[in-house]
């Protein structure tokens, strides 16, 4: 461990400027932009570090977000570390390289910031359009401030090049209420960084001195030990994952559950589940609400790609009731309410002791989820616990009495 | 930041014996074959011909980028790819993004010391789907960022590994699954292609910009070579004829090449982009009327004569861009009176049903 770490510093920045000094401390290669808010904050950053030359970097303005998407995709089969990032509909715009870039296990990193897709065209967090891509072989979670964030970021870039993984990762804010909003975040020494994350290396990348060849066409029955592969890759990450936080507490002194944020769960017999920025609300309200003696807690999911199903049962079993805060929209879903709740439901099937879960759609369209609704959802998991039954699986928050 | 290193670039030399097409030895190609033989193309595959003339003039330092088309889903097989050096395929629409992202690496790595050796030759192969349609963004922005590397259109005027489907570049009166001749529209194709090379010049003029044809192969190996040894981007367009889709006798792939250029319907040229102005020096042998390249084909089998009489306005108008005095014979062949309907239209409705 670096003895000196006088280059360590405090700085108030937001989370889009944290990801920017990820991507710096990270040494990237290459960084691929396209403007859309509100994550442009973050490579309008990294082009005044690279114009400055504090960072060496290839800043490639691209034409579209798929471009973006592609460049880094050959950037990254070159052997260069990649950062790239979007927001909203530009996410969606992208859809098309998810597959190809987890499939041909290229670790490019992407932030997102999120923001809600159109309609209704507001500038506003919601997380649909990152989890619309939940499935497509990324690595994917949640930060909920401009600490987390920057650490995430490290985190991923780590996880991702491990040999044993070679996946590429979304590290997703939300929009706004992350990306917006200061908050003290630390700094490191770079000769932390360096002892943390070694240099990017891919096994097999384009180099005329090894040749190789990248994503040829298969026959039918080829394909399932292919996809066997990649699936496989997203399982043996999860231990990478943990091994990767508990090494980042160590160097860094920060540490992270890679999986779950449990916040005063003891004792809690009524738990909010969420991901995000949103957390830092709840923490105040589950606060304000213990003082009066409700017996609520909250889980927040720090990673749901690979998704911790077993820690999920063991923590979310232990409870009554499950509230789930979705901010994202799952239109004719299972809940007919977020993509969420089924992923908790599908969690909890095996657990010998089952709470009531119940959906709350809170945070649309990028809407503040305010104190008195944190209050109101308490409310409805008090009473479905005391009903011993759900009044109804998805509550629009704010359309109800 | 450590001091950065300085970027070795390769030049290439050209070939001699630049001649208009000839078939004969030429010692100075290269022995190298960087695509190999043994793919499943087609026999007598316009883009295969093409394909291996490009990386021989390009060599062994080279990485290939292949969006979705033929040259991906015919060559590419799982544990049996023909390439000899780097290849990987792209999505259909990211041609140029994936190929500036190769190049955008080996700056920034060999810049940093992260990989040592001269830049290599960088060249995405896209059919003209992906380079007159879906991709022409992707390409464009390449261009208009000047990344070094070679962006090659092989132009079979066609979507052709999905069963012959008309694209931007399918010429007037050519029939594909998507642009069938019927009572209602008995020309079949009824729009005139896109100019695609020509916007690649007008909208990139600081890009080395040409056309060529696999009947010209010498021509076609140099212009590889001009346009890599260009220090920044360079865009071909290469015609290479489908036998699949533009129905003729195998062997006559070479025969079509020329022909497409004798008839003016394929001009041949080169921008360049220090002068800012176009090179028309290339000139066919001979000049021929567009009957005799359509009537080798059963794509064009269903034309009637003022269909013939169109396109040979439209092969006069292409002459006459490149400041080519039109022979008394080629004028007169604009006139329908001269010309008959291809007799073999029943023949061409089979065909169709076929592709």
């Amino acid at each position: 461990m670096a003895t000196v770490l006088d280059k360590k510093k405090t700085v108030r920045i937001n989370g889009c400027v944290a990801s920017a000094q990820a991507a710096k401390y990270a040494d990237v290669d290459v960084i691929t932009a396209y403007p859309i808010r509100p994550y442009t904050a973050t490579m309008m950053a990294l082009a005044q570090m690279v114009a400055n030359g504090e960072l060496d970097a290839e800043y490639i303005v691209a034409d579209s977000e798929h471009s973006q998407l592609s460049i880094a995709h050959g950037a990254s089969s070159s052997g260069a570390r990649v950062f790239t990032g979007s927001s909203g509909v530009g996410v969606q715009y992208a859809y098309e390289l998810y597959s190809p870039i987890s499939g041909s296990r290229m670790p490019v990193q992407m932030m997102i910031a999120d923001r809600t897709l159109d309609p209704p065209g507001d500038f506003g967090s919601e997380h649909t359009e990152a989890l619309s891509t939940r499935d497509m072989g990324w690595i994917m979670g949640w930060s909920c401030d401009s600490q987390e964030a920057f650490d995430n970021h490290l985190m991923a870039y780590r996880i991702g090049e491990d040999p044993r993984v070679l996946l590429p990762q979304m590290v997703c804010q939300d929009g706004f209420f992350v990306s917006h909003i200061t908050s003290d975040c630390e700094l490191p020494d770079p000769g932390q960084v360096k002892e943390f994350l070694p240099p990017y290396k891919h096994p097999y990348p384009l180099d005329p001195r090894h040749p190789v060849s990248h994503g040829p066409q298969i026959m039918p029955e080829q394909g399932p030990p292919l996809q066997l592969e990649r699936a496989r890759a997203m399982e043996g990450a999860a231990p990478v994952i943990e091994q990767v936080h508990e090494e980042f507490a160590k160097i860094f002194g920060r540490r992270y559950d890679a999986w779950i944020e449990e916040f005063m769960t003891d004792g809690a017999e009524v738990v909010f589940f969420m991901q995000g920025g949103h957390a830092v609300t709840a923490r105040y309200a589950i606060r304000h609400m213990r003082e009066r003696g409700a017996k609520v807690g909250l889980v927040r999911l720090r990673t749901i790609r690979p998704y911790p199903t077993d820690r999920v049962m063991q923590v979310l079993s232990k409870f009554k009731v499950v509230g789930v805060i979705e901010t994202n929209m799952g239109l004719g879903s299972v809940s007919s309410g977020g993509s969420l709740y089924a992923e908790a439901c599908a969690a909890l099937y095996q657990a010998n002791q089952r709470p009531i879960v119940v959906s709350f759609m809170a945070g649309m369209g990028g809407e503040a989820i305010v104190l008195k609704e944190f209050y109101w959802m308490t409310q409805k998991m008090l009473e479905a616990q005391k009903r011993g039954g759900i009044e109804k699986r998805t509550h629009w928050v704010g359309f109800e009495e | 930041m450590p001091a950065t290193i300085s970027v070795e670039r390769q030049m290439l030399p050209m070939l001699g014996s630049p001649n208009q097409g000839a078939r004969f030895y030429n010692p100075d190609v290269p022995e190298t074959e960087p695509f190999v033989p043994g793919h499943r193309t087609c026999a007598g595959c316009g883009p295969s011909i093409q394909y291996r003339l490009t990386s021989k003039a390009s060599g062994d330092n080279t990485i290939l980028i292949g969006p979705t088309g033929c040259m991906y889903v015919a060559n590419s097989s799982y544990l049996c790819t023909p390439y000899n050096v780097p290849w990987a395929h792209t999505q259909i629409g990211s041609a140029g993004s994936f190929t500036a992202g190769v190049a955008a690496a080996y700056e920034a790595m060999i810049r940093k010391g992260k990989w040592k050796g001269p830049f290599p030759n960088i060249i995405c192969e896209a059919g003209d789907g992906s380079a007159s349609d879906i991709g022409i963004g992707s390409i464009s922005g390449a261009l208009y960022r000047n990344h070094d590397c070679l962006i090659i259109c092989y132009d079979n005027e066609q979507y052709a590994n999905t069963g012959i489907q008309a694209s931007s570049r399918t010429p007037y009166g050519g029939m594909t699954t998507f642009s069938p001749p019927g009572p209602k529209v008995p020309e079949a194709k009824t729009l005139f292609p896109k100019d695609l090379a020509r916007m690649m010049a007008a909208g990139h003029p600081h890009c080395y910009v040409a056309t060529a044809s696999v009947g010209y192969p010498i021509d076609l190996m140099n212009k590889v070579r001009e346009g890599l040894n260009h220090r920044g981007a360079a865009f071909l367009m290469i015609y290479t004829p489908c036998q699949k889709g533009f129905v003729y006798e195998t062997p006559r792939s070479i025969d079509l090449g020329r022909l497409v250029v004798e008839c003016g319907l394929y001009p041949i040229w080169k921008w360049d982009p220090a002068r800012r102005e176009y090179d028309y020096s290339f000139r066919p042998d001979i000049m021929r009327p567009v009957a005799e390249y359509l009537k080798l084909q059963g794509r064009f089998g269903h034309l009637h004569a003022e269909h013939i009489a169109t396109l040979q306005q439209f092969a006069n108008q292409q002459l006459q861009m490149m400041n080519i005095e039109l022979p008394e014979a080629l004028v007169r062949a604009a006139d329908p009176s001269t010309h008959r309907d291809m007799a073999a239209a029943e023949a061409a409705t089979a065909i169709a049903h076929t592709v």
